[in-house]
Formats: C-alpha cells, sequence, structure tokens
C-alpha cells in the first residue's frame, strides 16, 4: 500500500513536470520565433540567403587560415550537400539544420576559408553576424596567438554577440598550445571547447552552445545527432585524456619505490 | 544608383540569387575603383550621401586599407581632406550643405568601422601632425549623445587597434603606442577624464548604454593614466554609486565593478596599492553578492572580490614589516568570508581565478605559522569550499556508474577541475596538518553514518579527499600512520558503504586503500582487513567489471610491496581467487572487450608474486604451480589436438582464448627468480620448461597467426629470464617456427628476441645465431626497401612505419652482434653472402640517416669490425677487401663528406657523440692501417674537400697523438673551416 501510494506521487510530479516543460518549451519557440523575426528584419535591410520556415541564424566562422574551418563545417552532411559555394568571392554558407526540444534550427555557418589576407569582403562578412566560432589549431601556437585579433574584427561589426572559442585538432599528440594555456576565453566571457574535426569529437558542443544562447534557454537540447561524416582518425580521447591525467599525475608523485609504474 | 553602388551590392549578396558572372564583374569593377587615385574623394562622396550600409561600409573599409598601405605616399593636401572629412563625420557634422546623410545615424557596426578609420588616422598623425584631434573631440561631446558615443568608440578602438597589450603588435607599432601615451598624459588625459565624469553625472539616469560605453574605456586606460585621477573621493564615490544603487540597470552597476577593480588591479608600489586598496571601502560590496541580483552583475562583483584580494594578498607579500603585514592582514579578514561565499553559493564562472588566489593565500600561511585563529577558521572553510566544489552532481549519478558517453564526459571534465582543486588541498594539508586530517576524519564518519539516506557523491568526496590528501605524505608519516592517519585508515577498512556497488565509490574505495599500502607494513595486524578489502565483492568480486579489473591490478601492486608479511595468508588467498582465476580463461571471458592494460592478468602476477617465494616450502610451491599450470596446460592441449582435425579457421574466441591463456602462464612467470627455478629449486625450472613445450607446439599448429606468435614470443623472453641458458635445447626449433613467413612487425619482434637472448648469453649463443643469421639477413633485404623510404604526403602509411621500425631493429640487432663479441657470426660460410649487402647498409646509413642515433649505432659497429677483422697495419687481411672498403668507403663518405654537409648540426647534443664516434673511428684506422689510411684519408680525401695544406698537416700530427679530446675539437675547427671555405656548396658529392 505504502509503496503504490509512492507511487501515484510520482506519477502526479511527473505529469506536473511534462506541464511544466511544455509551458517553458512553448515560451522558448516563442523566443526562438522572435529572435529569427527579428533576423529577418535585418535581412531585409541586407539580402541575404533564401530563408526557411523556421527559425535561422547567421554564424561566422573565423580563425588563421588552415585551423580546419571548412573541414569542421562539412562534417555536417545535410549542409555539405546543400551548401552554396561561390568560388570568385571565396566564401562558402553551409546551412546547418539541427533538431532542438524546441523544433527545428538552422545555422548558417559563413566560412571565410583562404580570405584571410586578401580579396573578398574580409569584415564585410560578418556583417549580421548573429554569432561565431573562432578557430585555433592546438598544433599551431601562432593561431592561437592570433585569437585575439580575430575576436577584436569580428566585435567591431558583431557588437554582443554569442561566440565560442575552439581548439582544433586535438586528436594529434604533439599539441602546442595546453588546454591550460588557453585563457583567452575568460578574459572576453567566451565559451572554449576542444574539438577534432577529423574525427568529429565535440562536433555539436558550439552549436548547441550558441543555441541556447540564441534562444535564452540555457535547458535547450538537441534531440537527434546530425548525420556526421564518419571520422577520418579513430582517437580515443578518453585513453588520450586517461594518458594525459596519468602523465600528470606521474609529474607530481613522487617516484616510485619500485619498477611497477613502468608498466602501468 | 550609380554603378559603383550596385557593385558593391551586388559583391555583398550571398543569395546566391546573382548569376556568378554578374557578381564576379561586380567584383572586379569594385576592384578597379579601390585603384583609382581619387578614391579616398570617391569614398568620402559616397559616405556622405549614399544611406546604404554595404555602401558606408565598403567605403570606410576601402578608406581605411588606403590609409594603412598609402599613407607615406600621400600629399599633404590629399591627407589633409581626409583628415578634416573624417573628423566631421565622427563629430556629427556636414561635409558641406548638399551632405543629406550622417554617418553616425547609421548602425554600430558602421561606427565602429568609422572608428577603425579615425584611429588608423591618429596612429599616424597624433601627436605630431595632428595634435589638436583629442582636444577637438572634447569640444564637441556638448553636441550630446551622438557624438560622445562616437568618442568613446574612438577610445576603445584606440585601445584596442594600438595600445593595449592582449594583441600581437610589431616593434614599430608598440613605440608608436607609447608615443601616443606620452602625448595624451601630458596634453588631454585629466580633460578626458573630466570628460567621463561629467557624462557619467549627466547620463547616468537617462542614458545607461552610454554610460557602460564611457565605463569600458575607462577600465581599459586605467592601467596607464595618472591613477589620482579616478581614484579620489569624487570619481571613486561615483563609481561606487553607480555600483551599489539598486535602481541602476544591472548592465551599468557590472561596468562600474569592472572599472573599481580595473582601479584595484592597477600596479603600484605596495604601499601606495595599499593605502589605495584601503581607501576603496570593499566592505560596502560584500552584501551584493548575498542579494538576489543578475546573474552577470554577481559574475563581476565576484570578480572585482577576486581580483581586489589578489591585490592585498600581493601586498601582504611583498610588506615585510611586522606593521606593514597588519594591514592587509585585515583587509584579507574583511574580504575572506565574501570569497567563500561566492564560491559556494554562486554558479559563476570565477571558479578557476578563486581556486588561484586561495593557493596562493595558503602559500603564504606557510610561512605566518602557528595560525591565528581567525586564519584557522579560514583553512575550515578553505576545506569546505574544497569538499563542496568536488561532488559530483547526482543528476548524472547513473551516467557515471554505467560510463555512457554523458557519463565519461562528466568524469572528465570533474577530473580536470579537481586537479587545481587537490593541489590547494595538499597545500592546506601542509599548512594545517592536524586540522586537515580531522576534517577528512569528520566528512568520512558524515559520510559512513548518512546510511539512511544514501549519498554517494558525499561518500565518493569523501574519499576522493583522503585519496588526494595521501598523496602529499611523506613514507614515514605513511607508514608509522601518524596523527589521525592511524585511526582513519583500520576505520576506512573496515567499512562497506551501503552504496558500495557504485562504481566510483567502489574504485576510489580501492585506490585509497592502495595509496596507503606502506601504512601496513609497519602496522601487520591490518592485513587480513586489508585482503579481504580487495578479494571480496568490494574488490576483484565487484559486480562491475571495471572494477574487478582494476582491483586486480591494484591487489597486485599490494603483494608486491607486502609479499613478505603474507605468506601465512596464501592459502586463504588462493581459495578465494579460485573462481576469478578460472573465469579469467574461459571462452566467454576471452569474447569480453579487454581495456588494454587492465585486462585481469595481474591477478596471475600476484599470485605469481605470492607463490615464487622462496619462503614458501618446496612441495607446496611445486603443488600451487601444479594446480595452476596443470589445467591451463591441459586447456590448451586440448585445443591444440582438436585443431588439427577442425576447419583451419579458427573461431576468433578460440584463439582470444589461448591468449588469454599464454597471458596467465606469462603473468604467473613473473614471480619466480631465475635463481629459484634453476639453482634451488630445479623442480620448479622443470614445471616451466614442460609449459614451454606445450606452449611452442602452437607455433606449430597455427603458425600463420600474428597474435599467437606474438604472445608466445614474449614467453619465450620471459623463458629466457628465468630458465637461463637451459631454455637452449628449445630455440632452435621455436626461433625457425618464428621465422618462417614472418611479417615486417613480427620480424622486428623476433629480431628483439635474438637481442635478448645475446644481451644475456654472449657469445653462449654464437652457434644457435650463426644458425638463424643466414635466414634472417635473407628476409631482411628481401623486405626493405633498397633506397630511402619515401616522404611527403601518403607515405606516412602503417606499412612503412612497419618497414622503419624493423630496419631500426635490424640496425640494433647487428649492433648487438658486433659489440658482442659475435661478428665472426657475420664470416660464417652460409653468411658469407650477406657480408657485402650488409655492410652498404650499414654505410649508407652512417652517413645518410635521419636518426642520428642510428648514425651512431653504425659508426660503432664499424669500429668494431675494424678491431676484430684487421690485426695489424701490415698483417694479413682475415676479410680480403674490408680494409680496402673501409679506407675508401667509409672513411671518406662517412668520416669526411657526411660531416662536411651543412645538416650536420654540432649544436646538436646526440651529433655531438656521433661526432665523437666518428673521431674514434679515425684514430683506429689509423692505428690498424697507419699509412694506408694517412695516405687515402689526407692525401685524396682532405684534397677533394680543398683542405690547406697545414690544416691537413696538423691533423696528421693530432692524429698520432694521443689526446682524443684534442683531435675531436681541433677536426670540429677543422670541418668548420673547410665549410667556410666552400660557403657550404659540396662540390664533389
Amino acid at each position: 500500500m505504502e509503496k503504490l501510494r509512492n507511487r501515484t506521487t510520482i506519477t502526479q510530479f511527473q505529469a506536473q513536470d511534462t506541464l511544466h516543460i511544455t509551458d517553458k518549451q512553448f515560451r522558448h519557440e516563442r523566443e526562438l520565433a522572435e529572435a529569427a523575426i527579428q533576423h529577418e528584419r535585418e535581412l531585409a535591410a541586407l539580402p541575404n540567403q533564401q530563408t526557411v520556415d523556421y527559425p535561422s541564424f547567421k554564424l561566422v566562422i573565423v580563425g588563421d587560415g588552415g585551423t580546419g574551418k571548412t573541414t569542421f563545417v562539412k562534417r555536417h552532411l545535410t549542409g555539405e550537400f546543400e551548401k552554396k559555394y561561390e568560388p570568385t568571392i571565396g566564401v562558402e554558407v553551409h546551412p546547418l539544420d539541427f533538431f532542438t526540444n524546441c523544433g527545428k534550427i538552422r545555422f548558417y555557418c559563413w566560412d571565410t576559408a583562404g580570405q584571410e589576407k586578401f580579396g573578398g569582403l574580409r569584415d564585410g562578412y560578418y556583417i549580421h553576424g548573429q554569432c561565431a566560432i573562432i578557430m585555433f589549431y592546438v598544433t599551431a601556437r601562432l593561431t592561437y596567438k592570433n585569437v585575439p585579433t580575430w575576436h577584436r574584427d569580428l566585435c567591431r561589426v558583431c557588437e554582443n554577440i554569442p561566440i565560442v572559442l575552439c581548439g582544433n585538432k586535438v586528436d594529434v599528440k604533439n599539441r602546442q598550445v595546453k588546454a591550460k594555456q588557453v585563457t583567452f576565453h575568460r578574459k572576453k566571457n567566451l565559451q572554449y571547447y576542444e574539438i577534432s574535426a577529423k574525427s568529429n569529437y565535440n562536433f555539436e558542443k558550439p552549436f548547441l552552445y550558441l543555441a541556447r544562447k540564441l534562444a535564452g534557454d540555457g535547458n535547450l537540447h538537441f534531440v537527434e545527432s546530425p548525420a556526421l561524416a564518419p571520422p577520418e582518425v579513430q582517437i580515443d580521447l578518453t585513453a588520450q585524456a586517461q594518458h594525459e591525467r596519468e602523465l600528470a599525475e606521474a609529474a607530481i608523485q613522487p617516484l616510485p619505490d619500485d619498477d611497477d609504474e613502468v608498466f602501468e | 544608383m550609380d554603378d559603383l553602388e550596385k557593385a558593391i551590392l551586388i559583391s555583398f549578396d550571398e543569395s546566391g540569387a546573382v548569376d556568378s558572372a554578374l557578381k564576379a564583374q561586380a567584383v572586379g569593377y569594385c576592384r578597379q575603383i579601390k585603384e583609382t587615385p581619387s578614391i579616398c574623394s570617391i569614398c568620402i562622396e559616397r559616405l556622405c550621401f549614399s544611406k546604404l550600409v554595404q555602401v558606408q561600409f565598403w567605403c570606410l573599409q576601402c578608406l581605411h586599407e588606403v590609409l594603412r598601405v598609402r599613407y607615406s605616399s600621400m600629399g599633404v593636401e590629399e591627407k589633409s581632406f581626409i583628415r578634416k572629412s573624417v573628423f566631421s563625420l565622427a563629430c556629427y557634422e556636414s561635409i558641406d550643405d548638399k551632405n543629406l546623410v550622417r554617418v553616425l545615424d547609421g548602425p554600430a557596426f558602421i561606427k565602429n568601422k568609422l572608428a577603425q578609420v579615425m584611429v588608423t588616422l591618429i596612429y599616424f598623425e597624433y601627436p605630431m601632425i595632428w595634435p589638436s584631434v583629442f582636444v577637438d573631440f572634447l569640444s564637441n561631446l556638448s553636441k550630446g549623445v551622438v557624438v560622445i558615443d562616437m568618442f568613446c568608440r574612438v577610445l576603445n578602438a584606440l585601445d584596442e587597434e594600438v595600445i593595449s597589450l592582449d594583441y600581437p603588435r610589431s616593434q614599430g607599432e608598440v613605440a608608436v603606442a607609447g608615443q601616443i601615451k606620452d602625448a595624451m598624459r601630458q596634453q588631454c588625459i585629466s580633460q578626458v577624464v573630466r570628460a567621463w565624469y561629467d557624462i557619467l553625472l549627466m547620463y547616468r539616469n537617462s542614458d545607461p548604454d552610454l554610460c557602460c560605453s564611457v565605463l569600458d574605456s575607462m577600465r581599459r586606460y586605467v592601467s596607464w593614466i595618472d591613477i589620482g585621477l579616478i581614484a579620489n573621493d569624487a570619481f571613486v564615490g561615483l563609481l561606487f554609486e553607480l555600483m551599489l544603487v539598486s535602481g541602476f540597470p544591472c548592465q551599468l552597476r557590472g561596468a562600474a565593478a569592472g572599472s573599481i577593480h580595473a582601479v584595484a588591479a592597477k600596479r603600484m608600489d605596495p604601499k601606495a596599492k595599499l593605502t589605495l586598496l584601503q581607501s576603496l571601502q570593499i566592505k560596502k560590496v560584500f552584501g551584493l553578492v548575498a542579494e538576489d541580483n543578475d546573474i552577470e552583475f554577481v559574475s563581476s562583483v565576484a570578480s572585482l572580490l577576486t581580483g581586489y584580494s589578489t591585490e592585498v594578498l600581493e601586498c601582504l607579500k611583498r610588506l615585510n614589516s611586522e606593521d606593514g603585514k597588519a594591514v592587509p592582514t585585515e583587509l584579507l579578514n574583511e574580504v575572506l568570508p565574501s570569497v567563500f561565499y561566492v564560491m559556494q553559493n554562486c554558479e559563476i564562472d570565477e571558479t578557476f581565478s578563486i581556486v588561484q588566489f586561495l593557493s596562493g593565500y595558503v602559500g603564504t600561511l606557510k610561512s605566518l605559522a602557528p595560525l591565528t585563529e581567525t586564519q584557522s577558521l579560514h583553512v575550515g572553510q578553505i576545506l569546505e569550499v574544497i569538499r563542496s566544489q568536488i561532488r559530483f552532481d547526482p543528476a548524472y549519478r547513473n551516467n557515471l556508474d554505467v560510463l555512457d558517453k554523458l557519463g565519461k564526459e562528466e568524469e572528465d571534465r570533474m577530473t580536470e577541475f579537481r586537479k587545481d582543486l587537490f593541489v590547494l588541498l595538499r597545500s592546506v594539508g601542509r599548512v594545517a596538518p592536524d586540522a586537515t586530517q580531522i576534517f577528512i576524519r569528520n566528512s568520512l564518519a558524515s559520510a559512513v553514518a548518512s546510511n539512511v539516506d544514501v549519498d554517494v557523491e558525499e561518500i565518493e568526496a569523501a574519499l576522493s579527499l583522503l585519496y588526494a590528501f595521501g598523496e602529499s605524505l611523506s613514507d614515514e608519516t605513511m607508514k608509522t600512520g601518524n596523527g589521525l592517519l592511524g585511526e582513519l585508515i583500520p576505520k576506512l577498512l573496515s567499512t562497506k558503504f551501503p552504496c558500495h556497488n557504485n562504481r566510483l565509490v567502489a574504485l576510489i574505495y580501492l585506490e585509497t586503500v592502495t595509496r596507503y599500502m606502506k601504512f601496513f607494513q609497519e602496522n601487520t595486524e591490518y592485513i587480513p582487513l586489508v585482503l579481504s578489502a580487495f578479494l571480496d565483492e568490494r574488490g576483484i568480486h565487484h559486480p562491475n567489471s571495471n572494477v574487478s579489473r582494476r582491483a586486480s591490478y591494484l591487489f597486485m601492486r599490494i603483494v608486491k610491496l607486502l609479499k613478505a608479511k603474507l605468506v601465512p595468508y596464501i592459502e586463504t588467498i588462493l581459495q578465494s581467487l579460485q573462481d576469478t582465476v578460472a573465469q579469467f580463461t574461459t571462452i566467454y571471458a576471452a569474447s569480453k572487450e579487454l581495456s588494454g592494460c587492465e585486462d585481469g592478468s595481474h591477478i596471475f602476477e600476484a599470485i605469481g608474486l605470492l607463490i615464487g617465494m622462496e619462503d614458501v616450502p618446496l612441495e607446496k610451491q611445486s603443488e600451487y604451480l601444479t594446480a595452476l599450470l596443470t589445467p591451463l596446460c591441459q586447456q590448451v592441449e586440448a585445443m591444440l589436438l582438436n585443431a588439427k582435425t577442425q576447419n583451419p579457421e579458427e573461431s576468433p574466441e578460440k584463439i582470444r582464448n589461448i591468449q588469454q591463456i599464454i597471458m596467465a602462464i606469462n603473468a604467473l612467470s613473473k614471480g619466480f627468480s631465475e635463481r629459484l627455478v634453476t639453482a634451488s629449486r630445479p623442480a620448479i625450472g622443470l614445471m616451466f620448461k614442460q609449459t614451454l613445450d606445450v606452449l611452442l607446439r602452437i607455433l606449430i599448429i597455427y603458425p600463420k597467426l600474428e597474435p599467437l606468435r606474438c604472445k608466445v614470443t614474449s614467453f619465450i623472453h620471459r623463458m629466457v629470464d628465468i630458465l637461463g641458458s637451459s631454455v637452449f635445447p628449445y630455440l632452435p626449433k621455436a626461433l625457425e617456427q618464428l621465422l618462417a613467413e614472418s611479417e615486417p612487425k613480427e620480424l622486428a619482434g623476433f629480431l628483439l628476441l635474438l637481442n635478448q637472448l645475446i644481451c644475456k648469453f654472449n657469445t653462449g649463443v654464437g652457434d644457435i645465431l650463426e644458425e638463424v643469421y643466414p635466414a634472417i639477413a635473407s628476409r631482411v633485404f628481401n623486405i626493405l626497401p633498397r633506397d630511402a623510404f619515401p616522404t611527403g604526403p601518403g607515405s606516412n602509411t602503417e606499412e612503412i612505419r612497419e618497414l622503419q621500425e624493423l630496419q631500426r631493429t635490424f640496425y640494433t640487432f647487428l649492433h648487438v652482434i658486433a659489440t658482442h663479441d659475435l661478428s665472426s657470426v657475420f664470416l660464417a660460410s652460409k653468411s658469407r653472402a650477406y657480408l657485402d649487402p650488409m655492410m652498404q647498409l650499414i654505410l649508407h646509413a652512417s652517413c645518410n640517416h635521419k636518426d642520428i642515433l642510428v648514425r651512431k649505432a653504425c659508426v660503432q659497429i664499424f669500429v668494431r669490425l675494424i678491431k676484430d677483422w684487421c690485426a695489424s697495419p701490415y698483417g694479413e687481411e682475415k676479410v680480403p677487401g674490408f680494409r680496402s672498403f673501409v679506407v675508401e668507403a667509409f672513411a671518406t663518405n662517412c668520416c669526411l663528406y657526411s660531416v662536411l654537409d651543412k645538416s650536420f648540426e654540432f649544436r646538436d647534443a646526440n651529433t655531438l657523440v656521433l661526432f665523437g664516434e666518428i673521431v674514434l673511428a679515425q684514430k683506429v684506422m689509423f692505428e690498424k692501417f697507419g699509412n694506408d689510411f694517412l695516405v687515402h684519408f689526407v692525401s685524396k680525401s682532405f684534397q677533394s674537400a680543398h683542405c690547406p695544406q697545414d690544416l691537413a698537416e696538423q691533423y696528421c700530427q693530432k692524429l698520432q697523438g694521443n689526446d682524443i679530446k684534442a683531435l675531436k675539437s681541433f677536426y670540429q675547427s677543422l670541418i668548420e673551416n673547410l665549410r667556410r671555405q666552400q660557403n657550404g656548396s659540396l662540390v664533389f658529392r
């Protein structure tokens, strides 16, 4: 009897919970829609790509040449399929769709590959950007050194947009920029993720963060994974993390009193 | 709309609606316009008339670019025109009457772009050409919000584009920034600050955005302007008002907090700094974090508090007098409770800097012992903070237990997050060891007591504290169980948590017991408790296989340390491990996924360590060993027997099963020493020999299965180690089997086995080696490519890596042969055919191999062979042709030309060692060949390198002397001399 009563309470609680979520979800759908309408208005001032009937956002990806920006956006297969290519200008716009608990959303990813130094519209591409990703390679220190400059140039054109900093290529062993050395995001209030474009590691994280910020809902989540290109490198990142952890532990531990540690 | 405007619009269009040819045309047109000499006036004109943001943006971008690239080549008039026009735009003026559009009415990014152009002008013209820019701007501020806003944008852009050290800048740019700062400090900064003050006062209620912008500029400039301008009653009072009065918008309040933070962080002499910090009245801020404020604002306040505390701490460290320390100590005592509050109650991203600060604080306490009451209180609170921060979120309990994707992420995140906190814990432990131990004991006690409401996370956190704390303890403390340890550890051992089936709890429990294992060395009465912790369902019999495997490994470590004390318990241990042992070698276990080193075979190693001790009587020992080995061997034999009749395509489970068995036996054998097995108890040796017999048959039945070969090879390695020379009779057959049809990777493994044999038995394995060498050489020369390995893209394949590995191992093999008095092997009649290719290979490697260590090994091989095969200058030739090969090919190519090459880097330590070997080789050649060597090396080779006569003569002298060091340094200078003379180009190569 006691058990049964307990169960009723749980069911009741769950029912309430569902209601609550629906209400919240409704609110967030509305917010998303409003954000999108705002976007449409801005687009009216600056004609842009054709629109879809669900919320869409312009996402700008910047970073030194060769840091894997293009590889990164191309992991998303539907986006790759639909992307438009403008060879003369060299900006590629990839529409990437994600399915959230509040409905489908689209990021138009403006990938300014190869145009960093010359030609093109440079920071002109950032106009009306609503969110951004700054990319660097953890294997090339210089690409991290240039992150502040990319950030500045971005913020000049897009004030107060959510930005994610991505350290790419964490699948390699000879890192030059260690996770500890990445501090820029703290100064500027950015989100930082380590990713590996080639192995799909953390692919969704930046998009999820940006979607949450744009929707103003910290609990928004993706309900299904986008189709990703199969990983090109199979790196056991957990093993690597474990490895690094052990290395770190080893560094602070006193020397072992027997040869045992060698085999660990 | 004119053509340029149209072209700009089209080139900005990324909708895909524009025909690509048209777009290309538009882009080309814009580019062309950019090249016209009057481009600046074209842009300025457009900026006065066009309402299209794309056009405005393009024009400003273009102006910026032209200024950056062409400024120095512009005429005075053009510069003056640009200066006047841009300034008018920035001050919201009309350039002339027809001017309809004002840039400042446009969106923010257009104004920022204009600010960038202004800053470019300031970069080139202030203070020399345009000294009045700031003063002029200030006089325009009265026009209102639009101009003030633009003024702030210019100041902020000046910071970002020119002054701030956060961006990479050239030396020239840094110098310009210095000049600008100096001029501003002298000329106008006090006016600017005055303007800030007035703007804040005037607009704080009506225009918070504008005020935020002003505060942002201020925050940036504080670091290099006279602090007195801001740090005065009036200004600081205003800043506090903006931050404290709840009527102001949160953003403005946060910006004010940011400015005060910048004031507190200003670099100053510690005494002056302390006065400043004291004057800041930080007390007033404390309440803000407790109120229900906006999270962003709380975050700004939190970072102000942390920043302030860090600065006070810095003063405390730098002021040495007793008096000097009193004030900062007092200030710290005042601010610390708020810092703890923030850490425990506010979900903000300040943890990192707070932990850094706390570590610094604890660091200073070290020199202050004994601690005051307040400081002890702080220490307690820091411990409390650590405990609350390292707790997992119960929401992930299940994910962490089954270790799914989310669980793994959370575990990794926490491991990373805990690192700094544990460092902090250990420093607290050093400063206040007793308090820390009491705290951990209480945490553990309350965790244990909480079985009503089982709190997995609390228990896990308490155990993790004990684990992390142990890392800093000395061996002595561990052994004696000083302080509370003597109470804590037994308590831990006798505890079974209600949630012990949780993966995390079980793991940290075992890790913690293992960390304190030295305690049991002295306190042997607890050994039964330790054993049951590992042997019951808390350890090896835990339902979660991750836990039980880890337990096996940790148990092995415990056994290694305590084995001498475990003799009385062997029977019990073996009994309780019976099922685990049996399970390991069943087909079922083999089919499960094995994770790297934690495959579970450690349990056999542990058993081996126990029963392999000499303290165990012989009868017992052979009884135990038989009980373990016999069933395993029988299992293998049965499988081998079936294999013959069955399909040759063996099931993968069965193969894995055999692998498991070999691994088990291998691990078991690690506990037995060579002395015991060969000398004192040959009966035990016999048992291993019988096992070897059985396992070698695997090679015959499954000749081509790489994983099995690999496992059997490692078993032979083990047997070589413990059976000593009694392993010889088994070798010919085994080696023949292993060599047959071996792939590059297996062949490399095979060579390693031979290296082990040679290093252990030296010439003792001469006959065996003579037997196998021809087959090895034939295989290696067949497999390895004749030329260098390909480089560049696509060459980094697994196959090529394996071949490179084989090549490297082969060089080591040749080196090991040569340096263990076995060079006669190369001369045996069956090996003779491979002598020439072998010599060519090591000659080539000694000159060109990209790995310097390989080159060194090859040179050493030559030195050995010369010593072995060339008796005296005029003696009989043992190996016909060898002497001339060495003198002509090796001496010239390796000892001279390869060294002359610029890639031979004398500053590299390894290369320098190689160079030493090369010089030694010359000495040896001279000793063995006398004038033959000199004639060839000096007269021919040196001459071809255009070596001056006097240097050549000096060389001969040094070579004949006894000082090898002098010879080496002389030869280096000679080479450097020749290099300079040839300017790096080697005509003779």
